[in-house]
């Protein structure tokens, strides 16, 4: 009787364990998801600023920075949702920011112009949330990948189908001119 | 059974294109303080700053903290009931637990509706951790402190991991803030500075009897008397050989403690000029680190971040500290001030009458500090912490009650 009663504790403990392991793994999984969607739409973001931007600018660097711009947000467009960020041309396109804005004087320029001051503003904010959506995404999957690599959650296939989350490595570093905030 | 949310349709990548100016949408920001505001601390005043600083441009922001019900607070702060000073990581901290408090914290969470939820120091066995506990969604977590690799800390993963897993962005205020949270956790985290009005700093107005002339130059010394990491002991070891050099020195000391015991040491004729401020107010203090000659940061260990350092860099006194790692990144590893061995009295010494000496000296690092400085105003950290709350509310829901922690549990218990 008592060998029944420990039996039937012992299999409500490893279902709550079970369970809660498997809470804690949907949990990750959704954060791995939202911070991707998150990174994705910073990026989006980032390439619309760029695009508004080259407006502005002379024809030669206007052409370079709309060039790489649209590339990144029809690669963003035509995505299937699960296929992962196209590494390479959100790279191009940071080449092509460091490229338009790599001259301090000409930055100081067109941060005195009252149009496009603001549109340099916003596409500093956007360069400075790529960072930020970027490292928040690879923490997430960094706890994701540890934990599903606990025996128990291997053992147990809590992870379903799920597929094995990737970090986003891309070079994201703004032009070093353009997010420094400027001394007044 | 654990793979569902990836099974689910994945959200749309939100691209609010014609909204990109999403800092200037208002939002309902809940922020979690883990110290009692009874007492004065650097994560309490940052609370406060950023609080008063979001609601200046028009955010909705409720900061829970722990206080006694009759304790007055701004209106702004949630009190949850009384904290109890406790030992807690080598010190002892006022902090509120208990079935009462996560209660009060489970009821928070439900009326504020928050977009963002922002707990400093989430690993401190106060409200944060029960915040941490009882919520879900977007969740900010900031973390100040910065302590060698702790056998304690190291002990309690198994318990704090689910936790620390559902903050989706985290802060560290200084680098080696973040490098004992990777430590600790592994992980990555963006480094946020602390802020500070610098106008406030640079615009206070001097006191005569602070200011030094060419014969009697002051030196300013900021921090609690009584507690030798903040380095009162390394500089009252130097003031013999700055007064050999620099007769007419004088030693303006702010900060609580018994002065007598902690200069106990120093012959009556050294023991002359030394002169004793008490604490002071913020005004004050401003004050003070504007008519200083130099200010000196004789820290021995412990320091995360160093914002008296930029307080005193703000108000344009040049700065004189202890080559900690914080201290050496907030001075551009000498640039911007004189940096000295740590806990070496005889180098403090040197490099004071080097400095004293040499008015173009001080006023180059002033000069070149009250530059560097504006990347820690109050306007750029805000800007860059309501980046981080944008950036996690994007593909994420609002705030709420996790209902595998936050329910029966809790509310049998309160």
């Amino acid at each position: 009787m008592t060998d029944w009663v420990l039996g039937a504790l012992a299999l409500l403990l490893l279902a709550w364990y079970l369970s809660s392991s498997a809470g804690r793994l949907d949990r990750l999984h959704h954060r791995v998801e939202s911070t991707r969607a998150a990174l994705d739409g910073q990026l989006a973001r980032r390439a619309a600023a760029a695009l508004e931007i080259a407006h502005g600018l002379d024809p030669a660097t206007g052409l370079l920075l709309t060039d790489a711009a649209s590339q990144a947000l029809a690669a963003g467009e035509e995505r299937p949702p699960d296929v992962p960020v196209l590494e390479a041309v959100e790279n191009d396109l940071t080449r092509a920011l460091q490229a338009a804005f790599a001259d301090p004087d000409d930055l100081r320029a067109l941060r005195g112009d009252p149009m496009l001051g603001e549109s340099l503003d916003l596409l500093a904010q956007a360069c400075l949330r790529v960072q930020l959506a970027r490292r928040f995404h690879n923490d997430a999957v960094a706890t994701a990948q540890r934990v599903r690599r606990k025996r128990v959650v291997r053992w147990a296939r809590l992870a379903g189908h799920a597929e094995w989350p990737q970090m986003v490595e891309l070079d994201d570093t703004p032009p070093p001119g353009l997010v420094d905030p400027a001394p007044s | 059974m654990g793979g569902s949310a990836v099974d689910e349709v994945r959200p749309e990548p939100e691209v609010p294109f014609d909204d990109s100016r999403g800092a200037e949408r208002s939002l309902r920001i809940g922020i979690v303080c883990p110290y009692s505001f009874d007492v004065a601390g650097g994560v309490q005043y940052h609370v406060r700053d950023l609080a008063e600083h979001l609601i200046g441009q028009g955010h909705h922001v409720s900061v829970l903290a722990p206080a006694d019900d009759d304790t007055p607070v701004p209106s702004y702060v949630e009190a949850s009931g009384r904290a109890v000073p406790v030992k807690f990581n080598g010190s002892v901290a006022r902090l509120a637990f208990g079935p009462v408090s996560a209660g009060r914290v489970r009821r928070w969470l439900g009326e504020g509706d928050f977009d963002v939820l922002h707990i400093h120091e989430p690993v401190s066995p106060s409200l944060s951790l029960l915040a941490l506990w009882a919520a879900t969604g977007p969740i900010v977590g900031t973390f100040h402190t910065s302590t060698p690799r702790s056998r304690a800390m190291i002990a309690a993963q198994p318990v704090l991991r689910p936790s620390m897993e559902k903050i989706s962005a985290r802060i560290a205020v200084s680098e080696d803030a973040r490098r004992t949270l990777v430590d600790h956790f592994g992980g990555d985290a963006v480094v946020i500075p602390n802020g500070v009005y610098v106008d406030r700093f640079a615009g206070a107005t001097p006191f005569p009897a602070w200011q030094g002339t060419p014969d009697r130059p002051t030196v300013a010394f900021v921090g609690r008397i009584d507690e030798p990491r903040k380095g009162l002991p390394v500089l009252t070891a130097a003031i013999p050989a700055v007064l050999a050099a620099r007769p007419g020195t004088r030693f303006l000391v702010l900060g609580r403690g018994d002065g007598d015991e902690a200069l106990a040491g120093l012959s009556p004729a050294h023991r002359r000029s030394v002169e004793l401020l008490g604490a002071l107010d913020d005004a004050e203090k401003a004050s003070l680190l504007r008519s200083v000659d130099v200010y000196v940061a004789p820290q021995t260990g412990g320091e995360s971040f160093g914002i008296v350092l930029v307080e005193a860099m703000s108000a344009g006194a040049p700065v004189l500290a202890s080559a900690l790692g914080a201290f050496r990144r907030v001075l551009a590893d000498g640039a911007l001030g004189a940096l000295f061995d740590v806990g070496d009295p005889a180098a403090l010494a040197t490099q004071l009458v080097g400095l004293l000496g040499d008015p173009e000296c001080r006023a180059g690092f002033a000069r070149r500090a009250a530059v560097a400085v504006r990347r820690y105003d109050w306007p750029v950290v805000a800007r860059q912490v309501l980046a981080v709350y944008e950036t996690v509310r994007l593909g994420a829901d609002r705030v709420g009650q996790d209902p595998a922690t936050g329910g029966r549990l809790t509310r049998w218990l309160s």
